[in-house]
């Protein structure tokens, strides 16, 4: 008996060990999901679990339908502040990387004041930037760009400073200088590089908007989730849910694709080595 | 422009064979590097003339101060003591007159230009003054000196080893240098590529009749591709000897077999044993 159950268990495994290479990337993952939703929805089913604990796949589902104007309202309110943190948080990143690079001597003293600021919390200023900008929109992009600002600055800074020191040697020796060699050798050189930061950037940024909203808003993906969760509406916070997710993969793929068209010569980095 | 960077194609493969004006000369070129407070003394008293024309190889054990040597001639470090000039200019001006061109181990090519764009890419940075399409002309010529005619619009990524390399000699070439300073330029790639390497480095030589300053640690390849090896000492750097290689002109794979030929690989390998016995 206990040789047949061992026997069911292991033998799936060992053709899908074999099979999973040659398929394509998407396939078996859908195929994972597909199952793990299943499960969910027949655990929640056989064991009545009640609703507002952990709603079932299909309550959510009806609940997305439901919902669906006050989420989309939601989502594009959150988007807005993803789009407009993440742009400026592109933009300070890119600019004190560029400040550190060229200007080494005040690199010197900015790099470990950034890497020491690194280290605050930065989730924990969310109220008070509440406290000074209210309810609206600032607060949430402020917290955006503290928190997604520095893979950025961090990544290029490393692609610019990666340029071999040899090839530098070249450079020099035909008379370039610094700002020669920074445009034409080390901006481009770092690339590859500025899109790693900037592809943990938006992820960065979606979690700064959701908690900017949870610290204090009347709008947004991260309001409705609160709100829900007073209401004890737990299949609309699953819904909530799926929208953020949806959304900040639509955002990553765009950085992504981005990537693809602007720097095709990028060799591929781990995008997931930071965390917050 | 210098009229003197016109290209020298010497027909003769045994260029400027008599009485040889001196190209490079260092003149008792000392180097100290300052490390943890104390001062070390990197390379002494180093002599050497580099006639113009020729091809010379710098030996010597690892860390014994060749490759700073070099960088002295390119005008890269600036020596402690004592004085090197090339085409009797201080290198840094023979350096921005585009006397001088470089090579290193590592090809150190832009991986979003292609072949074509990266033999240019060094002269286009030299001279404002060049226009994109006769820059690219040039290195077009030059990748054709090198073998690399067909491989123009390939990408650094596409490119072997060797293939890369020669991209590199191209884009040293592409500025017309009279001299050009190769820091263990093959060292990086495997043995029968380097034959390969050596073999075209010396159809180069030949067609350009440029002063060639080879850093090496192979003792084949300085015999095959030098009228000289300067065999370097550490403890601290110097010149320990001078060996002229009487091996015939012009050479090629029959070279390796010549008696000659195992003559100076002979001499050259004792001398480096012997430079690693004193400083032991």
């Amino acid at each position: 008996m206990s040789e047949a159950t061992m026997q069911t268990r292991t033998a799936p495994e060992q053709p899908a060990e074999t099979i999973r290479r040659p398929l394509p990337d998407i396939v078996p993952a859908l195929a994972l999901m597909a199952v793990s939703l299943a499960v969910w929805e027949i655990v929640i089913r056989v064991f009545d679990v009640p609703t507002f604990v952990l709603p079932a796949p299909s309550a959510v589902v009806v609940s997305l339908i439901e919902s669906r104007m006050q989420l989309l309202d939601a989502a594009r309110f959150t988007a807005a502040e993803v789009l407009i943190g993440f742009v400026l948080a592109a933009i300070t990143g890119m600019a004190v990387a560029l400040v550190i690079a060229r200007f080494e001597r005040f690199g010197r003293a900015l790099y470990p004041l950034i890497v020491l600021f690194q280290n605050v919390p930065k989730i924990a200023l969310a109220p008070i930037f509440i406290l000074w900008f209210g309810y609206d929109l600032a607060p949430k992009v402020l917290l955006i760009v503290v928190i997604a600002f520095f893979p950025v600055a961090i990544d290029m800074l490393a692609g610019l400073q990666s340029v071999e020191p040899s090839f530098v040697a070249l450079m020099n020796s035909v008379g370039a200088g610094k700002t020669k060699i920074l445009m034409r050798v080390r901006i481009p050189h770092a690339l590859p590089h500025l899109f790693a930061g900037l592809k943990v950037a938006i992820t960065f940024s979606v979690i700064g908007a959701i908690v900017g909203e949870f610290a204090g808003a009347n709008a947004g993906l991260g309001y409705v989730i609160q709100f829900a969760s007073t209401q004890l509406d737990t299949p609309l916070i699953f819904s909530a849910l799926v929208v953020v997710s949806v959304l900040g993969l639509a955002f990553y793929y765009v950085v992504e694709l981005a990537e693809k068209l602007l720097v095709p010569w990028a060799p591929k980095y781990d995008a997931h080595r930071h965390s917050i | 422009m210098n009229p003197a960077v016109a290209v020298m194609h010497a027909s003769s493969t045994e260029p400027q064979a008599a009485a040889p004006s001196v190209e490079i000369a260092a003149t008792g070129v000392a180097v100290d590097f300052i490390h943890d407070g104390r001062r070390q003394h990197v390379l002494k008293d180093i002599d050497m003339q580099v006639p113009r024309g020729s091809l010379v190889s710098l030996i010597g054990p690892s860390g014994c101060g060749k490759s700073t040597l070099l960088k002295v001639m390119a005008g890269l470090i600036q020596p402690t003591a004592g004085s090197v000039t090339v085409d009797d200019l201080a290198p840094q001006d023979a350096a921005k007159k585009r006397i001088i061109g470089l090579v290193f181990q590592d090809a150190t090519l832009l991986p979003w230009k292609n072949a074509i764009e990266n033999a240019a890419f060094l002269l286009l940075t030299a001279d404002p003054g060049v226009s994109k399409s006769d820059a690219t002309a040039r290195a077009a010529e030059m990748l054709k000196l090198v073998g690399l005619e067909g491989a123009e619009r390939k990408m650094p990524s596409q490119l072997s080893g060797g293939m890369r390399q020669r991209v590199a000699i191209a884009r040293a070439l592409a500025l017309d240098p009279q001299v050009l300073l190769m820091d263990e330029p093959f060292g990086a790639l495997d043995a029968i590529t380097r034959e390969e390497m050596s073999q075209c480095l010396l159809d180069i030589w030949e067609r350009t009749g440029k002063t060639i300053v080879l850093v090496t640690h192979s003792i084949d390849e300085a015999v095959f591709l030098s009228g000289e090896v300067h065999v370097m000492g550490t403890g601290p750097a110097r010149i320990i000897e001078t060996l002229p290689i009487n091996l015939p002109q012009p050479r090629n794979e029959d070279s390796y077999s010549e008696p000659a030929f195992k003559i100076a690989e002979k001499r050259l390998r004792s001398l480096l044993v012997e430079s690693r016995r004193r400083r032991s």
